[in-house]
């Protein structure tokens, strides 16, 4: 089912939950709902756990992360995003709201980012496919140090000098190995790269 | 105004993709994201690492039954009608509607709130509620008005949703954006050619701290 080398989701099985969501959203197909849950659940509960909250306090946050997408389900695009990234947004943007909520409770506002932007100008058009499988490809291609530091930043959401002191590097590591995976995921050529060739 | 890569500033598109910017630098991020194909492709790439880690996490051991109470929770928001979305019920306004996704609701909803407010001759702002600590103003500037000078303790952080102002530093059209510090005095002038929305983000003399403080870095052009 994973893709032992990076971890990573194959495929099929990409093409599977994208299916699991349109059922969803066009039968409201509870079976496909629980595939979802039974392989991405598990898997919000860690990052709450990483990010700090209890074991209670994390799986209450899966379950309703979980039960957000089966509420949003119809705004999922597969051509905008694999489930993954969408997932991971509504699990971001959900934090972000019960943490509004505790301070701010008369602000109930949509997510607007959850929606595909209604009008994308036709010049101004990213690639999402494209970046989809470029990001997965060259993420595969990493070396371990720079995989280990871009998780830390876009995954536990540190800071380069928060990362810097957790890993005991120099912040000018920090911040040169980051923005080379970053720019490797981007598809820009990295210059030192070039010279070096 | 030099052009600064988008990946010299990887810690902002990290920062946004874990959800740990400030709303109202959020907001300023998406909505130049909106105008700025490189900082749209930029994010995209951000959230799509994200979502690859999320996939490569390591299941953590939920609790017996947790699959079962989630579709007792779904069945149960089903028969309540399922419309626990109670649609945001915002007014019409032709401009307002024109603006770019992430601006149009906090916009309609402030202009439907509070309302705007008459700064001068030809220039009108609108205080956002977006949830920050930070004061966050949508300007409209109409062609030839200038913004009267405005102190603020802190910086401030002006992108050009549409139209454009010129100022001492230069002009700046949609998807740029404009830094100024304490001391810096600028008016700028609406250009002539349309109104102008511009989006602002002043920290009041709050000290950035952490991750906000990289924003400073951040030019549009």
């Amino acid at each position: 089912m994973n893709d032992t080398a990076t971890g990573t989701i194959s495929p099929a099985v990409r093409e599977y939950h994208a299916d699991c969501m349109a059922r969803i959203a066009g039968s409201k197909c509870r079976e496909s709902f629980s595939e979802l849950f039974d392989f991405y659940a598990p898997r919000l509960k860690s990052y709450m756990l990483r990010l700090g909250a209890s074991d209670i306090e994390a799986e209450d946050l899966a379950q309703d992360v979980m039960v957000t997408v089966w509420r949003k389900a119809e705004q999922y695009d597969r051509k905008l995003a694999s489930v993954s990234t969408w997932i991971f947004r509504v699990a971001r943007n959900r934090r972000i709201d019960r943490l509004r909520r505790v301070t701010r409770p008369e602000l109930d506002a949509e997510e607007p980012m959850l929606r595909p932007p209604e009008i994308e100008k036709p010049e101004d058009t990213i690639n999402r496919v494209q970046i989809e499988q470029t990001v997965r490809e060259e993420l595969a291609k990493l070396p371990p140090d720079q995989l280990q530091l871009l998780q830390a930043a876009f995954y536990d959401g540190l800071s380069h000098s928060e990362i810097a002191e957790a890993y005991d590097l120099p912040l000018g590591t920090v911040k040169s190995r980051i923005r080379r995976a970053f720019d490797r995921l981007r598809g820009v050529l990295d210059n030192e790269d070039i010279s070096d060739a | 105004m030099p052009t600064s890569p988008a990946s010299a500033f990887g810690e902002l598109y990290s920062a946004y993709a874990a959800g740990r910017l400030d709303p109202a630098f959020a907001l300023l991020l998406e909505t130049q994201s909106m105008l700025r194909p490189q900082v749209r492709q930029a994010m995209a790439v951000g959230e799509t690492v994200s979502g690859l880690m999320l996939e490569r996490d390591q299941p953590a051991a939920m609790s017996a039954n947790a699959g079962v109470r989630a579709l007792a929770m779904i069945d149960e928001m089903e028969a309540a009608g399922g419309a626990l979305d109670a649609a945001l019920r915002l007014p019409e306004e032709p401009e307002l509607s024109d603006l770019p996704e992430p601006l149009r609701e906090p916009a309609l909803r402030a202009y439907g709130g509070k309302g705007w407010q008459n700064l001068a001759s030809g220039i009108r702002r609108l205080g956002l509620d977006v949830g920050s600590a930070l004061e966050v103003e949508l300007y409209r500037i109409q062609p030839g008005a200038r913004v009267p000078r405005h102190t603020h303790g802190g910086q401030e952080f002006t992108l050009v949703v549409s139209g454009g102002f010129s100022d001492e530093t230069g002009s700046y059209g949609p998807g740029d954006m404009a830094i100024n510090g304490p001391e810096d005095t600028h008016q700028p002038v609406g250009d002539a050619d349309g109104i102008c929305y511009a989006l602002a983000v002043r920290d009041s003399g709050l000290r950035f701290t952490g991750v906000m403080g990289l924003v400073q870095r951040l030019l549009g052009k």
